[in-house]
């Protein structure tokens, strides 16, 4: 009998939930039956034009941003107030490229799109709208922005038109400081009495020098020379990318590309690479190169750094920042790192900061769902107004910043809110929620009022160093790390942005090509570096043998030809 | 029962093989628990004193950061609640449809038994694959519902394999005998053949609730947009990325300085594994006295 009874209430509980799942369903149907048309209705009265009434617009977006508040922060609101528009938003969570891919297939659009790389997909469904007249029409701000870029706008050699206004890369961004290069913990460098830090066998010296003083550290544990990251993709960052970089390359992926003739060769290919793991082979028979460096995973390697025994890396701050900042945290800042330009010898200048250009890339695209594009443009050249971009970045006069004398200025409760409630600030507020909305300026732009358009500027990165690195910048007659490196200005723009930049189309050959080729690289650079000298050459021309087998030509020729379109599409 | 202590007064051999057979169980606990207490101790580690390494089954420097970041993020209310009730009640309706068509299919009197057996079962090696289901969801008018959560998957053809095979081994006599006394199919169902075949429900119970508990696809492909129908698992995929992204130096370039404020994306990881986990782990101990019951059945009878 008790059983029966459970079992029975078990069913009569079940129906009562079917029952509410019922309520659920049907009302969240009945919202949205009544919230799309009215949409619709107020889309095609849209005639005037300050046209301000209520407009709810579908928004996709491969980025996730957790904070979004629907709106209903204070940046929202003002939006809203001055244009009518309301976004409602979806962010891709997990597999965005997937996510994507299924809403291009399923021919129900949103309204605006943002999809980075599988744009593509939805401009082979004909989702999309050419905007370059709405553009033209519509959008000064817009034009004003991308003055001069426009061409770089265009979507291929084949077809001219614009899809995607580029919001992930700024116009005219600037680097404030360098987080690459070849780096030294600062006590290495402050015992050595700050010597030249300019060519390999410059870092090779202080490593070599500092390590024969202090062969252990406190704790009896043996110091480190240089260590490596090889862990999987960090393999790029830490060992491949380097060797570029050291040689006098600048980033075009795998591919190094001469500027003048754009011929693209696979980098390893070049004469002056193979000196450069030679080198990194002789450190490594010296004992100065870590023999874990191919072996451990990353969290070894953050470790490791952590414990303040390595004194030299090769490396992005990025990467190796979390380990930096347990050092930090224990107040061992001479055990933190600066960047060096490192090459192989005087003449070959560090390219880090070889300019691309404005490189256009992933963006917002207009949907041809959308139920009124003219004032879809019309908002997202609201956003790249200065009143937008201001409004965006800095948020609203005398509440989250104060003009004084001229500059604009964050109250310090303000500063100290964002820094330490960054989630409840961002929600409230909605600074930094709408940066991806549409076209924006980038870091060390000044507006007409000659404030900077962003909230981050130089003086703010000088003011975030700690004393160690500041008295080894001094040592070096330098305020940033940048100032040790070669300028942008040194450099002819690469008038195809960079490879990486490029993307290549699915059904390419080159796709399994480069795979490829990467297995091989990947197999064969920790050979050769952990080989004995006298066999290094010999693995070098078998790994060289390798590649032209795997069809490295045929790789090189397609990228050129990418790259050839791709600087014809932007020059004319 | 008598019980004489674990190893009582057995031979001396005997005596040697329990301990054996004891150290042994005792060292696949320690690997087994050891991993999910190394991501229980990071979990309630300061995020920068994990970096250092070395931290096994005890937390070296304790905090409650990680975890305050995780519920920091707006909408994980909401999604435990909807994963909660989408666990009862798939668990439940589940339950009730595949134990109902496995009857109809253990009875040897129904006509359409082997075809309808080879129908379920060719669902088990032949989908519809992704864009096909998606675009059925969508013309069903299921997207941004709750429905999405239990129809599709109410009958697994493997979850009435299972069941079906444990009502094959009640005998048919007593299904005859309780029609002698006047009871209806649903009768012999409801109160026959249900109460008997507990532990094999017990064991479909599990794996359905640990499925709807785990399951996050369904939100991602047909429910994202609708904040009021997000699962937890989805919230905390949301709270997982954004983390992540920290680390994106693209966009996160200006942001840096709020970054360093923040905890590492590993410690947010082993919390938010934490906090997925436990609810589920909690369900183990009420199933358990079913599946020691299912196992010894299944073994009595071969």
């Amino acid at each position: 009998m008790n059983q029966i009874s459970k079992w029975s209430s078990l069913a009569l509980s079940t129906t009562l939930v079917a029952g509410l799942l019922a309520g659920c369903g049907s009302n969240n149907d009945n919202k949205e039956n009544t919230a799309s048309p009215s949409a619709n209705n107020t889309g095609s009265e849209s005639a005037a034009p300050e046209d301000t009434s209520p407009l709810t617009l579908t928004y996709y977006s491969e980025d996730p941003s957790p904070n979004w508040a629907n709106m209903q922060d204070e940046i929202g609101k003002n939006l809203t107030e001055k244009t009518g528009i309301t976004l409602d938003a979806e962010f891709a969570v997990g597999d965005a490229v997937q996510k994507s891919s299924l809403i291009a297939a399923s021919g129900e659009y949103p309204d605006l799109i943002s999809a980075k790389q599988s744009i593509a997909k939805f401009v082979d469904a004909g989702a999309v709208l050419d905007l370059t007249d709405l553009i033209d029409k519509y959008a000064p701000n817009l034009k004003k922005l991308f003055e001069g870029n426009m061409s770089r706008l265009r979507y291929s050699d084949d077809d001219h038109a614009i899809y995607v206004i580029p919001s992930y890369n700024g116009i005219g961004q600037e680097y404030f400081n360098a987080g690459g290069g070849f780096e030294l913990q600062h006590r290495v460098v402050k015992e050595l009495g700050y010597p030249q830090i300019r060519t390999v066998a410059d870092y090779e010296k202080a490593i070599k020098d500092y390590l024969a003083l202090h062969p252990k550290d406190e704790n009896g544990n043996p110091n480190i020379g240089l260590t490596l990251n090889a862990d999987d993709w960090h393999m790029y960052i830490s060992v491949t990318n380097p060797a570029f970089f050291a040689t006098g390359g600048s980033d075009d992926g795998e591919f190094n590309i001469d500027v003048d003739t754009q011929k693209v060769t696979y980098h390893f290919r070049r004469p002056e690479e193979k000196e450069y793991f030679k080198w990194l082979n002789h450190m490594n028979a010296e004992g100065l190169l870590d023999p874990e460096s191919f072996v451990q995973k990353y969290d070894q390697y953050k470790a490791k750094i952590a414990s303040g025994r390595v004194l030299g890396l090769i490396d992005q701050d990025w990467d190796y920042g979390d380990g930096e900042k347990a050092l930090k945290a224990e107040g061992k800042f001479d055990y933190g790192y600066g960047h060096y330009p490192v090459t192989m010898s005087e003449d070959v200048k560090e390219a880090s900061f070889w300019p691309t250009g404005f490189m256009a890339g992933s963006g917002v695209a207009i949907s041809v769902d959308n139920p009124d594009p003219v004032r879809t443009i019309k908002f997202l050249d609201y956003l790249a107004s200065d009143e937008g971009q201001v409004l965006m970045n800095w948020g609203i006069e005398g509440k989250h910043y104060n003009v004084v004398d001229g500059k604009r200025v964050i109250p310090q409760d303000v500063n100290d809110r964002k820094v330490n409630d960054a989630t409840n600030f961002t929600k409230e507020t909605g600074i930094g929620l709408y940066n991806l909305l549409s076209g924006h300026y980038g870091d060390g732009v000044k507006d007409p009022s000659g404030n900077y358009y962003t909230t981050s500027f130089p003086e703010q990165i000088v003011a975030s160093f700690n004393d160690a690195e500041k008295e080894t910048l001094a040592a070096y007659g330098a305020t940033t790390w940048k100032d040790l490196f070669p300028k942008e200005e040194e450099f002819k723009v690469k008038p195809w942005g960079a490879a990486w930049n490029i993307p290549i189309p699915g059904d390419s050959e080159a796709v399994v090509i480069e795979k490829k080729l990467t297995d091989i690289t990947w197999k064969r650079i920790p050979e050769a570096i952990l080989a004995k000298p006298a066999d290094f050459d010999k693995i070098w021309d078998a790994y060289q043998q390798e590649l032209i087998k795997a069809n490295v030509e045929k790789a090189e020729k397609i990228r050129e030809d990418l790259v050839k379109a791709r600087v014809k599409l932007w020059s004319e | 029962m008598k019980s004489k202590g674990l190893l009582g007064s057995a031979p001396l051999s005997d005596r040697f093989l329990s301990v054996f057979v004891y150290v042994f169980v005792i060292f696949v606990m320690i690997i087994t628990l050891y991993p999910f207490l190394n991501v229980l101790a990071l979990s309630f580690n300061d995020s920068v004193d994990s970096v250092r390494g070395g931290i096994t089954i005890f937390p070296r420097d304790w905090t409650w950061e990680n975890y305050k970041v995780i519920f920091s993020f707006s909408g994980l209310i909401t999604g435990f609640k909807i994963s909660v009730f989408r666990t009862v009640a798939g668990t439940v309706v589940g339950l009730i449809s595949a134990s109902m068509l496995a009857f109809t299919l253990s009875r040897p009197d129904f006509q359409g038994r082997k075809f309808v057996s080879v129908f379920l079962a060719l669902t088990m090696y032949v989908s519809g694959g992704l864009i096909p289901v998606y675009f059925l969801i969508r013309d069903l008018h299921m997207m941004n519902t709750f429905w999405v959560y239990i129809l599709p998957g109410l009958v697994s053809a493997f979850n009435v394999f299972v069941i079906r095979s444990f009502m094959d081994g009640i005998p048919f006599a007593l299904q005859e005998s309780a029609k002698l006394d006047g009871a209806n199919d649903f009768t012999i169902y409801w109160r026959l053949i249900l109460p008997m075949s507990k532990p094999a429900l017990a064991t479909i119970a599990l794996f359905l609730a640990v499925g709807q508990w785990n399951s996050w696809f369904d939100t991602y492909l047909y429910n994202g947009s609708s904040e009021a129908l997000t699962t937890l698992q989805f919230e905390l995929m949301k709270v997982l990325q954004s983390t992540t992204s920290g680390n994106n130096v693209d966009i996160h370039n200006s942001n840096m300085t709020q970054m360093m404020s923040t905890v590492s994306p590993e410690s947010v990881k082993m919390a938010i594994t934490i906090v997925v986990t436990v609810p589920i782990l909690l369900v183990y101990p009420f199933l358990q006295r079913y599946f020691v019951k299912g196992m010894t059945l299944g073994a009595v009878k071969g």
